[in-house]
């Protein structure tokens, strides 16, 4: 009998650690999502989405973001303006060339889901709730965000405008 | 306005046109940037067309209102016109979805001076030369 414990329990081993193996949903970015951001000025949008999505919505616990945006790729539709963005003054796109958001957490809200984490914004880490719906494969989301709280040109905070709203539309295939 | 006008700037607009297209094709080549979405070839004749008559319009008030000096007031007038439009291509925002927007004014800033060129270039076929 003792011959069958080891074997026995190797067995069991192998078998639970598949369960370990389980966990959320893994999507992936399909290339027509879109990144806008609109204020008085500027408006625009930007491109360069990568990342990993995990989310299953019967489990939250297990769902997490981490994506990240380029930020040489904004497009305001004015050759001149982009310039200005990506320069030193504004985004300063060389020192800080990504957007990142990373989640520690997804719960449910009366509207839909939001995820809880860290955005990295022209160098500032900050913690940010991003609300989120997710309905027929795309995720959205909308949210206003203040570059003055990123550091974003602080000498000139009457220049354009300071809140700007972002409206995030990232259509997902089964990772 | 008098036939002679009309037809100075209807044919200084078409020279004025295909000079935008031929432009056109050599930037699209050189740059492989499209920007056929915001500037078509109904857009480059009508502009075109419109600069170029609007120009006779002018000339033509112009030789009533300054007489002799008509033609050099007419002449400045026109060219100052056109440097100052060029704040248009590089001020305007294009549709978010064209790409390499800082292209554009490559393009469409030295096409605010063929109207202008074309104009002049032909007026003598159109003035009758002081003797």
């Amino acid at each position: 009998m003792k011959k069958f414990i080891y074997p026995a329990m190797a067995a069991l081993l192998i078998v639970g650690s598949a369960f370990t193996f389980i966990k959320s949903q893994d999507w992936k970015i399909s290339d027509d999502y879109s990144i806008k951001f609109t204020s008085e000025d500027p408006s625009g949008i930007f491109q360069g989405l990568k990342g990993t999505i995990s989310f299953d919505d019967k489990d939250l616990a297990a769902s997490k973001f981490d994506v990240t945006i380029d930020v040489s790729t904004i497009n305001t539709g004015n050759g001149m303006k982009n310039t200005h963005a990506k320069s030193e003054k504004w985004l300063d796109a060389t020192k800080y060339p990504t957007i990142h958001f990373v989640s520690s957490g997804v719960a449910v809200t009366a509207s839909g889901y939001e995820a809880k984490g860290i955005l990295e914004f022209h160098g500032v880490k900050k913690d940010f709730t991003m609300p989120f719906t997710f309905q027929n494969n795309v995720f959205k989301s909308s949210f206003d965000i203040n570059r003055l709280d990123f550091n974003v040109n602080t000498a000139e905070p009457a220049h354009g405008a300071s809140v700007l709203k972002v409206d995030i539309s990232v259509p997902v295939t089964k990772g | 306005m008098s036939r002679k006008n009309f037809y100075h700037g209807a044919i200084a607009g078409i020279l004025s046109a295909l000079a935008c297209f031929v432009y056109n094709k050599i930037y699209l080549f050189a740059t492989e940037v499209d920007f056929s979405k915001v500037m078509n070839a109904g857009a480059i004749i009508g502009a075109n067309l419109l600069a170029c008559i609007i120009a006779s319009i002018g000339f033509g008030l112009f030789s009533k209102w300054f007489k002799s000096k008509a033609e050099i007031i007419f002449n400045f007038s026109f060219a100052i016109l056109s440097f100052a439009s060029v704040i248009i291509p590089i001020s305007i925002s294009l549709p978010l979805n064209i790409k390499n927007p800082e292209l554009f004014p490559g393009l469409a800033v030295p096409m605010h001076f063929f109207p202008v060129l074309s104009w002049l270039t032909t007026m003598p076929l159109f003035r009758e030369t002081k003797k």
